[in-house]
């Protein structure tokens, strides 16, 4: 997918449009990765959810089951796709690799 | 997905006009080459592809005489025609049994039989073509493996074993899923389709464990990794992950915290699914069945019992014992694993777990037989027990159950339209479709019993249910699995045992 600008930020994105570099993440790069995505803004709760996404990945490598990071961050409990629609999105936006296509397939609506 | 339109509900299944090309161009997307290398297959399609292919089918038809004997023995009945559902919802002549097999039948005559080696087209022999190629990358991938038009079919043919046969030679051949072959490496590196890590399950049970806690007071625990527990629980990964899937695994905890057993999950056979089945490849599904077998030998069970997934049960159940030999390590009383509906039925009726009926009351439950339990495994004592278990389940522990048509159910059930291997986006719009004559009988229970419940024991249905429910203008947590409706009425509390 190459290179996509975002102000005076290049952000390169995979083939499949995931974040080419896990460690070049920063909250400027995740407001030009929202845009990308067609997500407006990254209000506070959203803002949470993409920071415990990021901190689980590090301690995990995995994905994490949803209503956990609802908890985890004090949120109501369908928090991820109130937020965001669909939670891939907010992986993306997140910085982090393309999980698994099964994983895809159990999330995506 | 609010491009894709549902068929009409109307309570009918209506056998379609014929239109050929009908679904045409809906095909997975093609595995690159570093995956296709991973997982033991040629990178790419070689200039020399019709070798690649043939010696994979001549090899195909001297191992599998099944396979030699359903190519042959097709008397164009037609009995089929009628019985696929992606035929009924799309129309297109491909997708009828039949004609789906004659993709490779065709092939078949013109390299292996001498009157197609002779006469050619007039013999209905086809030769190899890249047009013939997308043909089966195509329509072998149109069909879910679920089995219903064999049950019609006077001869016994197993259109999905052609199915995986055909799947088996695009991969030897350098043409793969996408889909498919990440989940079989995952399967294969990690332990799981999902790709998480020990780690990352044991924080997942810690949660479901203060889930069930904060719900019910109760500490019932997930156990992982423990040695010299009585019972291995295999289950697929999508129940340590997402919802309703982990509403059945909060159920499953609770039956064994109830009958006081020692039971674990194993992070290195944290997968009870097996897709090397969807592919035909005995390889790939003999080093994931593999898995199994070693977490149950190291962990020292005695015994392994399988969750809520209708393809895992099918290879643990009917195919196990000849792809890693005889469970002869476990208790002699189970050297066949069992499905978590048997022992939770067992305990039933021993009077070992109590149940509120009321507890689901808010339900008026249907219950969807999977292709790969109805049709290709059994449970309990006797010839059907895989059909009437579950709904002896959902009876014990519901007020209100009805069945859906009869031509839809048991061993005639209409597959989910997601199974065999087809369970992602790029196929959404034939799973869409493919789910309609399903869904027509659920309309009519719908109509009928006011059915808000959707009682399901495999997790391909269930997340193709959840999925496309919405689109047909149903809410998706209609959509659920058996022992979530046991989990919301069981009584816990001072153990009774078993």
């Amino acid at each position: 997918m190459g290179i996509i600008e975002y102000g005076d930020v290049k952000i390169e994105l995979d083939d499949e449009g995931y974040l080419k570099n896990f460690d070049d993440w920063n909250e400027k790069m995740a407001c030009g990765l929202a845009e990308h995505a067609g997500v407006d803004e990254l209000s506070k709760e959203r803002m949470e959810v993409i920071k415990f996404m990021r901190d689980y990945y590090r301690q995990y490598s995995a994905f994490p089951i949803l209503n956990s990071v609802c908890r985890n961050i004090h949120q109501p409990k369908d928090c991820v796709n109130e937020d965001f629609v669909d939670p891939v999105v907010a992986w993306k936006i997140a910085g982090l690799p393309k999980p698994s296509e099964e994983v895809i397939s159990y999330l995506k609506r | 997905m609010a491009d894709i339109k549902a068929p009409e509900l109307t309570g009918e299944i209506i056998t379609p006009k014929v239109t050929p090309g009908a679904s045409k161009g809906i095909m997975p997307f093609k595995a690159k080459p570093e995956l296709m290398e991973k997982v033991n297959f040629p990178a790419e399609k070689p200039s020399n592809w019709k070798e690649l292919f043939l010696k994979k089918m001549e090899e195909i038809l001297k191992k599998y005489r099944s396979v030699r004997v359903f190519l042959d023995e097709c008397v164009r009945c037609g009995a089929c025609t009628d019985k696929c559902h992606y035929f009924l919802s799309t129309g297109d002549p491909r997708n009828m049994p039949v004609h789906r097999q004659e993709l490779m039948r065709s092939v078949y005559r013109k390299y292996f039989t001498t009157g197609g080696k002779l006469l050619g087209n007039l013999a209905g022999a086809r030769e190899l073509s890249d047009e013939l190629l997308e043909e089966w990358l195509t329509y072998f991938y149109q069909c879910s493996e679920c089995r219903r038009c064999s049950v019609f079919c006077p001869y016994g043919i197993d259109t999905a074993e052609i199915t995986m046969a055909a799947r088996e030679i695009l991969d030897a051949t350098g043409i793969g899923s996408k889909y498919n072959l990440e989940i079989i490496n995952k399967a294969e590196t990690i332990g799981n389709n999902l790709g998480m890590p020990g780690p990352a399950l044991r924080n997942t049970l810690d949660f479901v464990e203060e889930e069930i806690e904060e719900k019910t007071g109760v500490p019932v625990k997930l156990p992982l990794d423990v040695e010299g527990a009585d019972i291995l629980l295999v289950t697929p990964s999508a129940d340590f992950f997402a919802e309703p899937h982990v509403l059945s695994l909060e159920g499953y905890a609770k039956v064994f915290h109830q009958a006081g057993v020692n039971w674990t999950i194993s992070s290195h056979a944290s997968e009870g699914g097996n897709f090397g089945m969807f592919i035909g490849n005995y390889d790939h599904m003999k080093t994931i069945n593999k898995r199994i077998w070693d977490a149950a030998r190291d962990l020292k069970v005695k015994r392994v019992i399988a969750g809520e997934c209708g393809h895992a049960w099918r290879v643990l159940y009917s195919f196990s014992n000849t792809l890693n030999g005889p469970f002869d390590f476990l208790d002699s009383q189970y050297r066949q694993p069992s499905h978590i509906c048997e022992y939770t039925l067992d305990l039933i009726k021993k009077g070992a777990i109590k149940l509120d009926k009321a507890a689901n009351d808010e339900f008026s439950v249907t219950f969807h037989d999977s292709c790969n339990v109805a049709r290709a495994s059994r449970m309990g004592e006797t010839p059907g027990d895989q059909m009437t278990i579950p709904r002896e389940i959902i009876n014990a522990c519901c007020n209100k159950f009805v069945d859906m048509a009869d031509d839809t159910i048991g061993e005639r059930t209409f597959c989910c339209g997601g199974g065999g291997g087809v369970l992602t986006d790029e196929m959404i719009d034939i799973r869409v479709k493919g789910a309609m004559p399903r869904m027509q009988a659920l309309k009519r229970v719908k109509d009928s019993h006011d059915v808000n419940f959707f009682a399901l024991i495999c997790a391909i249905c269930k997340a193709q249910f959840t999925k496309i429910f919405p689109i047909y203008g149903i809410e998706m947590e209609e959509v659920g699995g058996v022992h979530q409706l046991i989990s919301n009425s069981i009584q816990l509390g001072a153990k009774e045992g078993v």
